[in-house]
């Protein structure tokens, strides 16, 4: 390295990490601290309490149930993400009609990428306001007159307990699989010509290359994209607080981490408590992505 | 707001947190400005001879400083309460100001020191009246209390508003907020559909039950609620008990007393609400609604009744059609009850304020008391259709039918009308009850269920040692 | 906070797909998968779009039609008085704060983001390593868990409610997103160029400023976008972060918050037309850069 160069290195760092370290890292120090406290959040006043929230937090069924559902789309969202995902990306790449040039993507492909991706350009409350009002509950509601006209019988949706939840994971899977449909059909594109026409050469079909060349090619975009949504999975908290009775209800049966956090820092004022859920969220997320990053570590393929 | 079904309308958490972290915020805040406010020679007006006709001894060319909460109430009656104010001090200035973000506009002028002299402190983003009180913001107001009444001057103030005024006043044990507006709680209908179709509100269960058969068989949903925010039906739920066992009944849950959900008042309650569920007189899908849309229904003439408390037909104008009536009526009585069917529930709302460093905290107190004038209140009324805490203000007054029945119901109840504030005391019991509530309307517990479920969670706020027990009186 | 992008696949080019002969490679125009593939694609755009053109179209409603027993029929009149309404309740207010906080807090993230992205993935130093994973834990760090502590933070700088307080902070959370991509962008660009540009005598800041950066255009572009687009729809923040100067997004929630004191839920509609309208059209406008930015760098 030359000479000056610390000098340098340090001179674009200052600013970035100074921010960094005040606004982002100091906080979520300070959080540490205050799960060890009985904050209220609310007079400026409160004890050191060591470990006693999370022992209480150990007992608190509401968060072993908020715990579970995070648990359940922790599960459901990269499945079915990145099931829907692939398959659409496969379908725009190799579901047009073939012709002496091969087979190509479908007309329209630019069409449904531009839609699919719609989504993601939005925000979470403008996504939660129409589904909720989507997904009314009445007979009246507009999915339940659309599917009623078609002889699908209605749904009381996010007012029943038993489904609530996986309604607010059919917006979660909604609003995911636009971006990794663009994500995995780009890194399909970027997989040589060649390595396909040995294949068929070889007399492998379309569905056999895609499992046999596709798949392992895109592994580590899948890899990453479910650490992603993994995350997303983990939080869930803006579309919960928007969408559903109570919010989190009908009787917790869609709420989630973040809720809880929420709940118990600003309405209940036990800002020390949430502290400490927050602390737990932190570490659950950290070993998540640690064990999805190892167990579907393999190695990279190169082409 | 101060009605206790607020906290079920935020949908979004977020604002609610804004409004601790305010606290928080403004705490400090609030008590630095407390603590070095001291010395900027504020007098906070006042100065002139105090006479019953002044008796905060108001001096009248000193300007006076309004900012009004402009929600559902509007802020138009402030501006008539302003000219009454002007028209006894002809000589001052008055400064309006009809806003909906309370705490974000008036947090920097109290701590920069300059609050305005009267503050409706109400909405989503009010100031946190605890931080308020705790620093020391507050006007005390025993002095607005005790003065001469504008009416009658041989009356104290205290003694011309609803009994549950001087109650809801106190903070930290003082009186520092005024609690202006009476909110009755009621079922609620349309009475042109009920007379085309020769219905009466009934009184009894199985009147009750009877005429929600026929209802039903007319095509119309008997009962509408807000299933979203289970409040709501909680709201006929515990009518119902209260009216059944007594104020005690009530009593005893605010005060956490052991077994207070148990009670069999309670448990016949929760066993009505599921014969109706059990019945199909509830709308289908009404679970899932929220208040606008469940509303919406009822003013379509989906549903024959629904629960809410007097801002009903204010929030609904927009959508109502316009022959369309609303009207209050009671919840009906269960066999063997102890109050009678014509009383209510009832709360006082719209947190009117004086801060003790306003720069003419005489003219705010001056006019509170203006306010508390039946003049005053007879004209909130007519331009809100709400009633107030001043009594008999409304006597005479070409009201809307929404806000006459409620008006009609609030003094058939009288004495008997009562308050609950397990709710807004204890807000870590309040949400999972409501919980607990719609699941009852639900049909997915049993009333031994629904008891059971509630006092726990109303044992667990009694043991809680966080918790900041309170008292009633 | 913000989307994510992955950029270490090997090649970007918007080419069409791969070109796959066929075993048996006739040209049939119709072809069973073909239909299959169309009628997959159209049931999930339409699933996608119906439900905002749908809320489009519920802004010009009134309440009563909205939740009426048709929810799917067109309105009866027009109320554009909807979008006149949600004006007067600040939504132009919310929408030019935000716009404000955006354009700062992008230009910041994007400058000091590809500072240290640069300076880390093209410098040998001690603490490469350590401040590296410092960033790149910071897109698994919960926001919810910092929210008090930041507030008081915030507050300590008197910067409550205030664009800088804002921008500052969306530059910080959008750090460790951009810092990790655009480090990712850095490490395949040539290192030949910089090196010759070292020789010739430019300064280190030079090289970056005059030769790098230009040469990270397209990654810029791509996470650039990510983050107007984060930033833009970012609720949590400023939702605590900047009470008396709401952005868009949390207009939004005011106006939902008060449907209580005036029942109208054409407005709210309306409003949501209008928070959408703006990122739909940079969508649209960009759409390509935002999808081939996922594809990621064609130089190696």
């Amino acid at each position: 390295m030359r000479h000056g160069s610390y000098r340098f290195v340090a001179s674009f760092l200052a600013i970035p990490l100074a921010l960094y370290a005040i606004f982002v890292i100091s906080p979520f120090v300070q959080a540490f601290y205050y799960s060890l406290t009985d904050w209220t959040g609310i007079s400026p006043d409160f004890k050191f309490v060591g470990f006693d929230n999370f022992r209480t937090l150990a007992n608190d069924s509401v968060f072993r149930q908020a715990l579970g559902h995070n648990l359940i789309l922790l599960i459901g969202l990269p499945l079915a993400t990145i099931f829907l995902a692939l398959v659409f990306a496969y379908l725009l790449n190799v579901g047009g009609r073939a012709n002496a040039a091969g087979v190509q993507g479908v007309r329209g492909n630019g069409f449904y990428k531009l839609a699919f991706f719609l989504p993601q350009v939005l925000s979470v409350p403008v996504i939660a306001v129409i589904w909720a009002t989507v997904m009314t509950s009445t007979d009246s509601g507009l999915l339940n007159s659309v599917t009623k006209a078609i002889g699908l019988g209605t749904s009381e949706y996010l007012a029943n307990p038993d489904i609530a939840l996986y309604c607010v994971l059919w917006v979660l899977i909604w609003g995911s699989v636009g971006f990794y449909l663009v994500l995995f059909n780009a890194a399909m594109s970027g997989i040589p010509k060649d390595i396909f026409e040995a294949a068929i050469i070889d007399g492998a079909t379309r569905l056999s290359t895609f499992f046999r060349i596709t798949l392992p090619l895109l592994w580590d975009t899948i890899q990453t994209s479910w650490v992603y949504l993994a995350i997303l999975a983990l939080d869930a908290y803006a579309l919960v607080a928007v969408m559903t009775a109570g919010p989190g209800g009908p009787d917790n049966s869609t709420t989630v981490m973040g809720l809880q956090i929420a709940d118990n820092g600003f309405q209940y004022g036990r800002a020390g408590y949430a502290s400490a859920m927050g602390v737990v969220l932190f570490f659950l997320t950290l070993i998540i992505a640690a064990v999805m990053l190892r167990a579907t570590r393999r190695d990279r393929i190169e082409y | 707001m101060t009605t206790p079904d607020n906290l079920s309308r935020r949908l979004f958490l977020q604002r609610a947190a804004v409004g601790t972290l305010l606290a928080t915020g403004g705490s400090t805040l609030l008590s630095a400005c407390a603590s070095g406010g001291s010395d900027d020679g504020n007098t906070g007006g006042g100065g002139a001879e105090q006479t019953t006709e002044n008796p905060f001894g108001v001096k009248a060319a000193d300007p006076l400083d309004v900012v009004i909460f402009k929600g559902g109430y509007g802020d138009d009656y402030a501006k008539a309460h302003e000219e009454l104010y002007k028209k006894k001090f002809p000589e001052t200035t008055i400064k309006h100001a009809g806003i909906t973000d309370i705490t974000p506009q008036l947090q920097p002028r109290f701590n920069g020191g300059n609050p305005p002299d009267v503050i409706d402190n109400s909405g989503a983003s009010l100031l946190p009246m605890s931080t308020l009180a705790s620093s020391g913001q507050l006007a005390d107001l025993t002095a607005l209390f005790d003065a001469p009444s504008i009416d009658d001057p041989n009356k104290k103030v205290r003694d011309t508003v609803e009994p549950i005024t001087l109650e809801a006043a106190m903070l930290e044990g003082k009186p520092l907020v005024l609690d202006y507006v009476l909110t009755v709680y009621a079922l609620w209908y349309n009475k042109p559909l009920f007379a085309k179709n020769g219905w009466e509100p009934a009184k009894t269960w199985t009147e009750f039950l009877a005429l929600c058969e026929e209802i039903k068989k007319a095509g119309i949903a008997p009962l509408a609620h807000q299933g979203k925010h289970p409040y709501y039906i909680g709201q006929v739920l515990m009518d119902m008990a209260v009216k059944h066992g007594g104020h005690e009944v009530i009593k005893a849950i605010d005060s956490l007393e052991p077994n207070a959900w148990k009670h069999e008042s309670i448990k016949a309650a929760a066993e009505a609400i599921l014969e109706l569920k059990g019945k199909g007189y509830m709308m289908q899908g009404t679970e899932g609604l929220d208040h606008i849309q469940s509303q919406t229904a009822w003013n379509q003439g989906k549903a024959a009744f629904i629960p809410s408390g007097s801002w009903l037909e204010n929030e609904q104008k927009p959508v109502a059609p316009k022959d369309f009536e609303t009207t209050a009526t009671f919840t009906p009585l269960l066999d063997g009850s102890k109050l009678p069917v014509d009383c209510t529930e009832i709360s006082a709302g719209e947190n009117f304020i004086v801060p003790e460093k306003a720069k003419n905290k005489a003219g705010g107190l001056e006019y509170l008391r203006i306010m508390l004038s039946k003049e005053a209140a007879g004209k909130f009324t007519e331009l809100t259709g709400s009633p107030t805490v001043v009594k008999g203000a409304a006597e005479g007054l070409k009201l809307s039918p929404g806000a006459s029945s409620a008006n009609a119901l609030l003094e058939s109840g009288g004495e008997n009308n009562w308050t609950t504030y397990f709710a807004t005391w204890y807000s870590t019991m309040d949400k999972p009850i409501r919980s607990v509530y719609g699941e009852l309307a639900a049909a997915r517990i049993t009333a031994d269920e629904f008891c059971a479920r509630a006092q726990k969670l109303a044992d667990d706020t009694a043991k809680d040692p966080a918790t900041k027990k309170q008292t009633r009186s | 906070m913000t989307v994510p992008v992955q950029i270490d696949v090997e090649d970007t080019s918007a080419k069409p797909a791969p070109a796959v002969r066929p075993a048996g490679g006739k040209d049939r125009a119709f072809s069973p998968v073909n239909v299959f593939s169309h009628t997959v694609l159209i049931a999930w755009s339409v699933l996608v779009v119906v439900p905002f053109l749908w809320a489009v179209i519920a802004s010009v409603k009134s309440t009563g039609e909205i939740f009426g027993d048709n929810p799917w029929a067109l309105p009866k009149e027009l109320l554009w008085d909807n979008y006149a309404k949600a004006w007067d309740k600040g939504v132009g207010d919310y929408l030019f704060n935000s716009l404000v906080v955006v354009a700062g807090g992008v230009f910041g993230t994007m400058l000091f983001g590809s500072m240290v992205a640069y300076v880390l993935a093209r410098y040998e130093f001690p603490g490469n390593r350590f401040v590296y994973y410092l960033f790149a834990a910071g897109m698994m760090f919960p926001t919810f868990l910092a929210i008090v502590p930041l507030f008081f933070v915030v507050k300590g700088f008197g910067m409550v409610s205030t664009y800088q307080g804002l921008i500052l902070v969306y530059i910080a959370y959008s750090l460790p997103f951009t810092v990790f991509f655009m480090h990712a962008f850095f490490r395949t660009l040539p290192t030949s160029i910089a090196e010759a540009a070292l020789v010739d005598g430019a300064s280190h800041a030079g090289t970056f400023f005059r030769v790098m950066l230009p040469m990270a255009k397209p990654g810029l572009i791509s996470v650039g976008i990510f983050n107007v687009l984060g930033q833009f729809n970012q609720f949590v923040l400023p939702s605590f972060l900047s009470p008396e100067r709401p952005v868009l997004s949390q207009g939004i929630a005011t106006l939902l918050g008060s449907q209580r004191y005036e029942n109208d839920w054409g407005t709210l509609f309306a409003a949501l037309t209008i928070a959408m309208v703006p990122v739909i059209a940079v969508y649209l406008v960009f759409y390509r850069q935002v999808q081939a930015g996922l594809t990621g760098a064609t130089l190696k």
